[in-house]
């Protein structure tokens, strides 16, 4: 079990990458900045292969699958997810304060399956129900929108931050949080970019479900509790369509949207349902 | 400069909005008011003008308003969670009905709690979303339609105002016919490229992606559709499940809602259903090979997996779950006290009667049980002696369990006796097993509705968040030592990458003229 092995230990490289990002917002030297973004882009390498090792090692055990089949398997993307998003739109804007908000992510995340002892991370064979085409754009298409939440998430943590930024005020960290336009623009690109991956996921979860369980819809409680986070951000893409909410309002909606993307991936599993596989 | 570098992000991922236009441009259309006297408020009142009698109406003005869309939306959203803390349907809703006071209970029952998403106001909440989805895009769309329709003016200057030097340029020749080259390049390029003299100026305009306005009807109508499908779906067809043993028939299925039985008009005979496992003992696949008889004659054979139903005459067959049933062949045997060799091997089937050996009576056994209060394999033996009370007693296949695990006074009792017809003791020696298959039986007439809109839904967020309806001019002004050129247009999304699509239009313009 190589690949759990190195996981673990990248939870650390993005932990020190997180600290980077800290030590760049608090003491304003780019050399930190730059450090953090080398950390995390070897961290993401070295994360890419371990995952690439367990699906081969997958099909050396006989059980060959994708890795996306239970919750150890699935946080490890969701880091994986939250890392490459980040770093996309760090190449593109060159700014990297974003980074401070959104690696403490990917480390939770990191932190929580090769840690914590409810989660196995051992390769398990697929239950029948999983072994489907569908697995994979299912689970890729709904982790792309939850990391873009993710950083939607961060981004409006920014923008709540940059409020208390004025021009009396010398604090460092507050003054290189870019500018709160750039920032509401940058989160609601992200909504979009989550609201139609989730769209996706939903969409090919309902194709799965209706030829696994002979449903498209049994409201379980993760579907119900992905049409709830899909219907918060339909009423924030909304809201700030057509009534022109901006700023304060849409970083609190997001907030809250946020929220329910975390209850649709952990707290449901506290509720009885199909998707048990899941769990652990 | 930070400003300036965040928003070259803007230029690589041609998704965002510009607000500003969003609002005022896509969807307002008399939504929001503008400062009145404005130019634009004056062309929206044009715009609109030929509703004022809808407009007038509080009902139409409640239905084709957004507040109402997101009111609706988070109530929605929190009935959801509801549902999702209230357990629905099945044994744990019945649990927690049993653990309510009675006026909770009928407060509970009265609201359809135990099965909301079914219940008339949930259905209702969805309808006037629908409702109010349907008059939003009537009260919007001919708004819609005229900025799709509309050819502005090519003279107009405005556009022209605060140009930014990037978008124009100057040469020191006469272009000697710019409806010819420039037209062209343009035409190549934009739809409905229109040209017109003033003066020394020639004008062109040129527009794209005016259908972009039309994104957000296709995802209205998308979840319209989608509504109409599970509709259809909950009133034409059914969700019903059935156990075959293997080597069964049936031709009735039990519905989930209400538990009622469904006479399905055909029969399905379950031939063979295999399970294979991982070496951990997990399940791995499991499958029924099914065949379907109409009028008593084989129609088809067919095997259902999971994760591949398999359809019959519009009704799907999932392969759901599977069980083993106890006593298809039940072996017993019986001893007589006295001697040990005595022992009669007996083949039975349950429910019908047998001799006893030495014809004292009969027995039949009336009941099977896989596995009787965690005891393991137990029958239940009916004696009915010639002379005599009729008894009942059940005999284990493993009677050292039953006394190492009961209390001695009930494993002694008569009804765990299974020596209690003297002077016979029985002993069950093995049950065969059987295999049965669980089948979801459904018909949903309404899922190609569903998929429909579930492809509109993906295709109108392309449109709506990923194209934008782009409109230039361009103006070619005559000067006294040569000729100037200059590019200026709007965009209803994405104002950076129409920018830089402005600038590239600037210089190809540029590259042409000059090498001519």
């Amino acid at each position: 079990m190589i690949n759990s092995i190195i996981l673990s230990y990248i939870t650390f490289v993005y932990f020190g990458s997180f600290m980077l990002y800290l030590f760049m917002m608090v003491n304003g030297r780019d050399i930190f900045g730059r450090l953090a973004t080398i950390v995390t882009i070897v961290g993401f390498a070295v994360q890419t292969i371990a995952i690439v090792l367990r699906w081969m090692e997958s099909y050396s055990l006989g059980i060959g699958h994708a890795p996306f089949s239970n919750l150890y398997e699935s946080l490890i993307f969701f880091a994986w997810t939250v890392i490459l998003l980040y770093l996309i739109m760090e190449w593109r804007t060159k700014n990297r304060t974003l980074g401070a908000f959104v690696t403490p992510l990917a480390f939770l995340a990191l932190a929580y399956a090769s840690f914590s002892p409810n989660v196995r991370s051992h390769i398990q064979p697929l239950i029948p129900a999983l072994k489907s085409n569908w697995l994979i754009s299912h689970v890729i298409t709904c982790f792309f929108g939850y990391a873009a939440f993710g950083l939607s998430f961060g981004i409006s943590i920014m923008y709540l931050l940059k409020r208390l930024d004025n021009d009396d005020r010398e604090n460092l960290f507050l003054k290189l949080i870019p500018g709160k336009g750039v920032l509401d623009e940058l989160n609601y690109q992200m909504v979009v970019i989550g609201f139609l991956m989730l769209t996706l996921g939903i969409i090919t979860g309902s194709v799965w479900a209706h030829s696994a369980w002979g449903t498209y819809w049994s409201w379980d409680p993760k579907e119900t509790w992905s049409l709830i986070t899909w219907l918060i951000y339909a009423s924030v893409l909304h809201s700030r369509m057509v009534r022109g909410w901006k700023g304060k309002k849409i970083a609190i909606l997001c907030f809250i949207g946020f929220s329910c993307v975390l209850f649709t991936y952990f707290g449901v599993n506290y509720l009885a349902g199909l998707h048990s596989y899941a769990k652990s | 400069m930070m400003q300036a570098e965040w928003s070259n992000l803007l230029m690589g991922f041609d998704l965002q909005f510009d607000v500003i236009h969003a609002i005022r441009h896509l969807f307002v259309a008399g939504f929001l008011p503008f400062p009145a006297g404005s130019t634009r408020s004056k062309l929206y009142n044009i715009m609109t003008s030929s509703k004022t009698n809808k407009k007038s109406n509080a009902l139409w003005r409640f239905f084709s308003s957004v507040k109402l869309t997101i009111v609706l939306l988070i109530i929605l959203a929190i009935a959801s969670i509801a549902g999702t803390l209230i357990p629905q349907q099945g044994q744990g809703a019945v649990q927690f009905a049993k653990s309510l006071s009675p006026e909770w209970f009928r407060f509970f029952s009265s609201l359809n709690l135990f099965d909301m998403y079914h219940s008339l106001w949930f259905r209702i909440l969805l309808g006037f979303l629908g409702l109010n989805l349907i008059i939003c895009s009537i009260d919007r769309f001919s708004g819609s339609w005229k900025r799709f329709s509309t050819i502005p003016r090519p003279d107009r200057a405005k556009p022209f105002e605060l140009l930014p030097p990037e978008q124009t340029f100057f040469v020191q020749t006469k272009i000697e016919n710019p409806v010819l080259s420039i037209g062209r390049i343009l035409q190549k390029r934009y739809k409905r490229t229109q040209n017109k003299e003033a003066g020394h100026d020639r004008f062109f305009f040129g527009e794209k992606g005016g259908y972009s306005h039309f994104g957000v009807y296709l995802i209205h109508m998308s979840v319209l559709i989608i509504l109409v499908g599970g509709l259809i779906g909950s009133f034409f067809g059914f969700e019903a499940y059935v156990n075959i043993l293997e080597g069964g028939k049936i031709d009735t299925v039990t519905l989930r809602k209400g538990m009622s039985p469904l006479k399905l008009g055909f029969e399905v005979r379950c031939d063979k259903f295999t399970v294979d496992f991982y070496e951990n003992g997990a399940p791995k696949e499991y499958r029924s090979d099914l065949t379907f008889f109409v009028n008593g004659k084989e129609a088809e054979k067919r095997s259902a997996l999971v994760n591949h139903p398999i359809q019959f005459k519009g009704v799907t067959f999932y392969q759901a779950s599977y069980g083993k049933l106890p006593g298809k062949k039940i072996r017993l045997k019986i001893a007589k006290q006295a001697s040990k060799d005595d022992i009669t091997t007996l083949l039975i089937e349950p429910g019908r009667p047998i001799q006893l050996p030495e014809k004292e009576g009969k027995f039949i056994v009336v009941d099977v049980k896989g596995d009787l209060m965690g005891l393991g394999a137990a029958v239940e033996v009916l004696i009915q002696p010639a002379q005599g009370e009729e008894m009942y007693f059940w005999v284990f296949q493993n009677p050292q369990i039953v006394r190492k695990r009961l209390p001695a006074p009930m494993a002694r009792s008569p009804k765990f006796n299974a020596s209690a017809f003297k002077p016979y003791t029985f002993f069950l020696d093995h049950l065969e097993s059987a295999y049965y298959t669980g089948l979801q039986v459904n018909k949903d007439p309404g899922v190609n509705m569903v998929w429909i809109g579930c492809f509109m839904m993906v295709a109108g967020f392309f449109v709506t968040f990923f194209t934008s309806h782009r409109k230039i001019w361009v103006r070619v002004s005559e000067e006294e030592s040569g000729t100037r050129i200059s590019v200026a247009g709007t965009a209803s999304k994405n104002p950076v990458g129409f920018q830089r699509e402005l600038e590239n239009l600037t210089n190809d313009l540029k590259d042409m003229v000059k090498s001519e």
